[in-house]
C-alpha cells in the first residue's frame, strides 16, 4: 500500500515535504486545529449529555419519583464499572490530571482518557450526578492536543506546552467564554504568563468558541440582566454576599477534604458501589429538589431571572453543596465548575432577594446578584481570583459590574484562604499522593532581592584616570581585596589588589589606571534585582557593584557569592517550612 | 486498553514509583508499557509523515463537522418537537382552566426552547392565573427588559394590575402596549388593546378617559359597520352620544340594514331629546330585529313622550289640553302610588314635600279641565309645571320613573332646557 501511495504521489507530482512548516509555525497551526477539534468534541459532549438525559429521565423537568431514584443509582453503577475496568484515568475533575500531564508526564495524556472522559462524564452528568461538563472538557481538550502533538512528533518541550493549549480550547468551548478559559489555564495550569504559549492558547480558545457558536448559536449560557448600581449602599450587600460565598465554599471544600480520603480508604470493591450510593442519595434529594441533579444550567438561568423565592434559592444552594460533595467524593468523574456556578448563583439570588425584600429602594436586579455570586464561589472554591473577576465581566458583557464583583470575590477569597490554606486542587493532588505545583503558592512566592544580600563596600573606589602610583597607594589603603574603578560615566571595572600591583610593575611610568584595565565593564546590579539574576551575573567574579538606578555612579553596596548563599540559607527554611511539613 | 484491578489499585495508592525512560530519563506515565515520546510505535505509514498527517487531520475535521452538524440538527429537531408538544399541552391545560398543569407544561416547553417569546408569555400568563402575580410580573418585566417594545408582553403586564385594580399602572402598560410592536396586523391588535383598556376604564367609572380612548379608536376605524357599531355602543356607555351617533351613521352608510346601528342611532337621538327621530330609527331597527329588547323599551318611551308632550308644536288646542289633562292624571296616580309605597299619609299634618305637592294638586285639580286648559295656555303651563314637580319629587323619593312617568320626566327635562 505504501508503494502504491508513493506511486500516486509521484504521478501527481506532490511532494509533501516541499511545504514543511517549522516547529513554531506548526505549533500555531496546531493550536487552531486543536481548537476546532476540541470545539467539535465539546459540542458532541453537550449533545450526548442532553440526549442521554432525555432518554433516561424523559422530557419532563420533574420526572417520576421512581426514575429520580433509579436512574442516578444505575448510572452510578455503570460509570463505576467503566471507570474501574476501562478508563481509570477518567476519574476526578480533569484539572489536576491535566496539570499532572504537564508537570510529570511531559504533556502525555493517552487518547483513551479522552474517550473515557467523554463517555463516563456524559453518563454521570446525564444520570443526575451533581457535576459539570467544563473540567472534563478541559481534560478532553488537553488529551486531544497531546495526541496530536505526539502524532506530529513535536519536540518534548512543545508536547509539554501543547496540553495547556488543548485545555484552554476545551474549557473555552464548554464555557463559551474564551477570556475566562485562557485566564483559568494560565492561573491554574501553567501558573505564569509565558509568551511562547500564550498566543497558541488564545488561538485555540477562540477557534473552539467559534466552533461551538457555529453549531449551538450565539446565545450565552445564562441570560444576564442589565446591571446598574442603584445606590452605593448596595455594595454592602455584595460584601455580605462575599462573606456567605466564602463560608459556603469552605463547607464544600471541607466536606470533600474530609470524606474523599476516607471513601478512598474503603475496601477496593466498594469503589464499584460508591457512585451508585451517591446517585441514590442525590436521587433522594432530587425527589424534593430535582434542580440539584446534573449540571443545572437551566436553573441558574431561572435564578438569574428571579424565578425562585429566596427560601428556595437558599435550599437549592445548601442541597447542591451536599449533592456535589457526595458526587465528587464517590469518585464519579465530572467537573466542579458548574456546581460552583450553581451554588454561587443560588446564594447570590438569595442575598439579592432578601435585600430586595427589606430595602427595595437600594436593590438592583436580582439576576446581577446571582451573577456576582457565581464569580464569588468561583474565586473562593476554585481559588482563581483573576479568572473569577474576568468571568463576571465576560459573561455579563458589562464592565460596570466590576466593582461589586471585586468586592464580593475578594472577601470570599480571603475568607476561603484564611480558613482553608490549601486550595482545592492542591488538596486533591496531595490526597492522590502527587505534589503538583500549587499555583496559588507560586503566585505568592516572595522573591529574594539583591538588597537582602548586599553589604556595604568597605574599600576604595578608584578613578580610571588616576595615575598608577596614586591608584596603587589608594588600593593598598583599601580594606577590600577587590577594588572598584569608576570611569566617570557610570561604567564600573574592578581588579584584585595583587593583580593591580603585578600589572603596575609591568607598565610604563606615568601611565594611568585605564591602560591596565580591560575595555569591558563589569556587570552591575541594582538593589531590586532578584538573587537568581545576581547569581547569573556574578559568574566567576568575587563581587559585583550594586548601583543606584537613578545614578549609576553611586555605589549602593556589593553582592558576593557568600552573601547570596547566606541569604538563601536564612530565607529558605522559613519559606519552605509549610511544604516540608506537608510532605511529612 | 484494559487495566487489571490490581494495577489500578497500585496507581490509586501510589505505592509504585514512577518508571523512568532509559533513553530520555523522563517518567513513563501510568499504564504505559514504554516511553510514549521515545518509542517508535508501529502504525500506518501515512501517520509517520507530518504533512500527510496534517492533511488527514483536516479531512477528519471536515468529516467531524459534517457528523456534528447532523447530530446537532437532529437534536435541535427533537428539542423543537418536545417544546411544541409541551406547549400544546400547556395551551390545552390553560383552556381547560388548569393553570397549575399549564405552568409545568410551559416550563418544560421553555426548557427546550428557552428564548421562545410565545412560550415565555404563556408561562407568565399561567403564573398570573395560578395567583403567582408577583412572579408573573417579575417574569414579564424581565421579558420587557429584553424586548422593550413587545406588545403582547406589555399587554400582559397591563392585565396584572387590572386584577389588582391598580388603575395608573394598568393604564400605563396599556398605553405601552398600544404603542409597541405587534406581529400580524398591528392596527387590529392595537385597536383590541385600546378596547380592552376602554372596558377597564368603564369598569373603573372613568368615562371621560374611556371616551378619549374611544375617539382615538373611532378616528382609525376601517369602513366596517360591525366595528363602527361596536365602538359606537361603547361610546354610548361612556356618554359620548354625539360621537356615537356619527359612528352609527357611518355604519349605516356602509350597511343601511344594520339593526344594531339603527338601534344605536335611535338611542343617541333619544338621549339628545330628538324623540321623533329616535322613534323612527328604533321602529326600523325593531322591524329588522324584533329581539332588540332594550331598543323596544326606548322606542316605547319615545313614543310615550311624543304622545304625552303638550308642548309639541303644531298641536291643536284640544289635543294640547287633553295631553295636559292626561299628564296631570298620570302624575296624581304616581304621587299616590309613591306615597303608599313610602307609607305617607296625605291626611296627616303637612311637612313632607309629597304632602305639600298633593295639597297643591288637590287644590289645583278642580281647575284642570279640558275646556279651561284649552282656553288658558297659562293654566296649561302651570298644570304641566305641577306635573313636572310631582314626577321629580316622586323620582327622588321612590326611584326611577318608568313608562309614562319616565316620559313625563323626560318632557320636564326637555322643557327645563328649552326655557331661558
Amino acid at each position: 500500500m505504501r508503494a502504491a501511495w508513493d506511486k500516486l504521489r509521484k504521478r501527481i507530482g506532490w511532494e509533501p515535504e516541499s511545504v514543511m512548516l517549522d516547529e513554531p509555525q506548526l505549533f500555531l497551526l496546531l493550536a487552531v486545529i486543536i481548537g476546532l477539534i476540541s470545539g467539535l468534541a465539546v459540542v458532541l459532549f453537550r449533545i450526548a449529555i442532553d440526549w442521554t438525559r432525555l432518554s433516561v429521565f424523559g422530557s419532563d423537568l420533574t420526572p417520576p419519583p421512581t426514575r429520580i431514584l433509579l436512574v442516578p443509582t444505575v448510572g452510578g453503577l455503570i460509570v463505576a464499572f467503566l471507570v474501574i475496568n476501562f478508563f481509570p484515568r477518567a476519574r476526578g475533575s480533569g484539572v489536576n490530571q491535566t496539570k499532572a500531564a504537564v508537570y510529570i508526564y511531559d504533556g502525555f495524556i493517552p487518547f483513551n482518557t479522552v474517550i473515557g472522559k467523554f463517555v463516563c462524564c456524559a453518563l454521570a452528568i446525564a444520570t443526575g450526578q451533581s457535576l459539570g461538563p467544563e473540567d472534563p472538557s478541559l481534560q478532553m481538550g488537553a488529551g486531544i492536543a497531546s495526541a496530536l502533538g505526539r502524532r506530529l512528533r513535536l519536540s518534548r518541550e512543545k508536547v509539554r506546552l501543547i496540553a495547556p493549549v488543548g485545555a484552554a480550547a476545551g474549557l473555552a468551548a464548554a464555557f463559551n467564554a474564551p477570556i475566562s478559559a485562557v485566564l483559568f489555564v494560565i492561573e491554574e495550569v501553567i501558573g505564569k504568563w509565558t509568551a511562547g504559549v500564550l498566543g497558541a492558547i488564545v488561538l485555540a480558545a477562540v477557534s473552539s468558541v467559534v466552533t461551538v457558536r457555529w453549531f449551538l448559536g450565539e446565545q450565552p449560557l445564562f441570560r444576564i440582566p442589565e446591571y446598574h448600581l442603584v445606590h452605593p449602599a448596595e455594595l454592602f450587600a455584595y460584601g455580605a454576599l462575599g462573606v456567605i460565598g466564602g463560608v459556603s465554599s469552605l463547607v464544600l471544600v471541607k466536606l470533600i477534604g474530609y470524606a474523599r480520603p476516607r471513601l478512598k480508604a474503603l475496601p477496593r470493591r466498594s469503589q464499584y458501589f460508591q457512585p451508585a450510593v451517591a446517585g441514590l442519595l442525590i436521587g433522594v434529594i432530587g425527589l424534593g429538589l430535582p434542580q440539584v441533579m446534573g449540571a443545572g444550567y437551566e436553573f441558574i438561568d431561572q435564578a438569574m431571572r428571579d424565578e425562585f423565592t429566596w427560601r428556595m434559592l437558599a435550599l437549592l444552594a445548601a442541597f447542591k453543596i451536599l449533592s456535589t460533595g457526595i458526587s465528587f467524593v464517590s469518585g464519579t468523574p465530572g467537573g466542579m465548575f458548574a456546581p460552583a456556578l450553581f451554588i454561587g448563583a443560588m446564594i447570590g439570588g438569595a442575598v439579592g432577594s432578601i435585600e430586595h425584600h427589606f430595602f427595595p429602594w437600594l436593590t438592583g436586579p436580582i439576576g446581577t446578584y446571582a451573577l456576582v455570586g457565581m464569580g464569588t464561589l468561583f474565586a473562593a472554591f476554585l481559588r482563581v481570583p483573576m479568572t473569577s473577576v474576568f468571568m463576571g465581566l465576560e459573561v455579563s458583557g458589562n464592565y460596570s459590574i466590576i466593582l461589586p464583583v471585586i468586592i464580593s470575590n475578594t472577601i470570599a477569597y480571603l475568607i476561603s484562604r484564611h480558613y482553608q490554606p490549601t486550595a482545592l486542587f492542591d488538596l486533591l493532588s496531595r490526597q492522590d499522593g502527587t505534589d503538583l505545583p500549587s499555583m496559588e503558592e507560586r503566585r505568592e512566592e516572595i522573591s529574594v532581592h539583591v538588597e537582602n544580600a548586599m553589604r556595604a563596600y568597605q574599600g576604595t573606589v578608584l578613578n580610571i584616570e588616576d595615575p598608577l602610583s596614586t591608584a596603587l597607594a589608594r588600593a593598598d589603603a583599601s580594606a577590600e581585596d577587590f577594588v572598584f574603578v569608576e570611569d566617570g560615566t557610570g561604567q564600573w571595572r574592578g581588579i584584585m589588589k595583587g593583580e593591580l600591583r603585578r600589572r603596575a610593575t609591568q607598565s610604563q611610568e606615568g601611565a594611568t589606571l585605564r591602560s591596565l584595565l580591560s575595555e569591558e565593564a563589569l556587570p552591575h546590579l541594582h538593589p531590586d534585582h532578584v538573587l537568581e539574576e545576581a547569581l547569573m551575573r556574578l559568574g566567576d567574579l568575587p563581587l559585583l557593584p550594586v548601583v543606584n538606578r537613578a545614578d549609576f555612579r553611586k555605589l549602593e553596596g556589593v553582592a558576593t557569592l557568600a552573601g547570596i548563599l547566606e541569604t538563601y540559607r536564612e530565607v529558605g527554611p522559613r519559606r519552605f517550612k509549610g511544604k516540608r511539613h506537608r510532605h511529612a | 486498553m484494559g487495566y487489571d484491578i490490581r494495577s489500578f489499585e497500585r496507581r490509586l495508592d501510589r505505592t509504585e514509583p514512577d518508571r523512568r525512560c532509559g533513553k530520555c530519563g523522563q517518567a513513563i506515565p501510568w499504564g504505559e508499557p514504554e516511553c510514549p515520546l521515545c518509542s517508535e510505535r508501529p502504525g500506518y505509514f501515512w501517520l509517520q509523515r507530518r504533512n500527510t498527517f496534517l492533511i488527514l487531520v483536516f479531512v477528519f475535521i471536515v468529516l467531524q463537522f459534517v457528523i456534528t452538524g447532523y447530530a446537532v440538527r437532529r437534536y435541535h429537531g427533537v428539542e423543537r418537537g418536545l417544546a411544541q408538544g409541551w406547549y400544546s399541552r400547556g395551551e390545552q391545560a390553560l383552556k381547560s382552566d388548569h393553570p397549575g398543569a399549564a405552568l409545568a407544561d410551559f416550563r418544560n416547553a421553555l426548557a427546550y426552547s428557552r428564548d421562545n417569546p410565545l412560550y415565555q408569555l404563556r408561562l407568565a400568563q399561567a403564573l398570573a392565573a395560578t395567583g403567582r402575580v408577583q412572579e408573573g410580573r417579575t417574569y414579564l418585566l424581565s421579558l420587557r427588559d429584553r424586548q422593550l417594545g413587545n406588545g403582547p408582553v406589555n399587554l400582559e403586564l397591563a392585565r396584572l394590575p387590572v386584577r389588582e385594580h391598580d388603575s395608573p399602572e394598568a393604564v400605563q402598560y396599556f398605553h405601552d402596549a398600544v404603542y409597541s410592536d405587534w406581529d400580524g396586523n398591528p392596527a387590529v391588535q392595537r385597536r383590541a388593546v385600546r378596547l380592552e383598556l376602554v372596558d377597564f376604564l368603564l369598569h373603573s367609572d372613568r368615562e371621560a378617559a374611556a371616551r378619549a380612548e374611544l375617539i382615538a379608536v373611532a378616528n382609525n376605524l376601517p369602513p366596517d359597520a360591525k366595528l363602527q357599531t361596536q365602538v359606537g355602543e361603547l361610546l354610548m356607555k361612556a356618554g359620548g352620544y354625539d360621537d356615537a351617533l356619527r359612528l352609527f351613521r357611518q355604519a349605516l352608510a356602509v350597511e343601511p340594514r344594520s339593526a344594531s346601528a339603527l338601534a344605536g342611532a335611535g338611542e343617541c337621538y333619544f338621549q339628545a331629546g330628538q324623540y321623533g327621530q329616535a322613534k323612527r330609527y328604533l321602529d326600523r331597527a325593531l322591524q329588522l330585529d324584533p329581539n332588540l329588547t332594550p331598543a323596544a323599551a326606548i322606542r316605547d318611551t319615545a313614543r310615550a313622550v311624543l304622545d304625552l308632550d303638550p308642548f309639541i308644536p303644531r298641536l291643536g288646542e284640544q289635543e294640547r289640553a287633553q295631553r295636559a289633562r292626561e299628564a296631570f292624571d298620570q302624575a296624581m296616580t304616581r304621587l299616590e302610588a309613591c306615597a303608599a309605597q313610602r307609607g305617607i299619609d296625605f291626611q296627616a299634618e303637612r311637612g313632607d314635600r309629597l304632602q305639600t305637592l298633593y295639597a297643591q294638586a288637590t287644590t289645583f285639580q278642580p281647575s284642570v279641565r279640558q275646556r279651561s286648559l284649552g282656553r288658558d295656555s297659562e293654566l296649561l303651563t302651570n298644570t304641566m309645571d305641577l306635573v313636572f314637580e310631582i314626577e321629580k319629587a316622586a323620582t327622588q323619593t321612590c326611584g326611577e320613573a318608568k313608562g309614562l312617568d319616565l316620559a313625563l320626566v323626560l318632557i320636564a327635562r326637555q322643557q327645563e332646557g328649552a326655557r331661558p
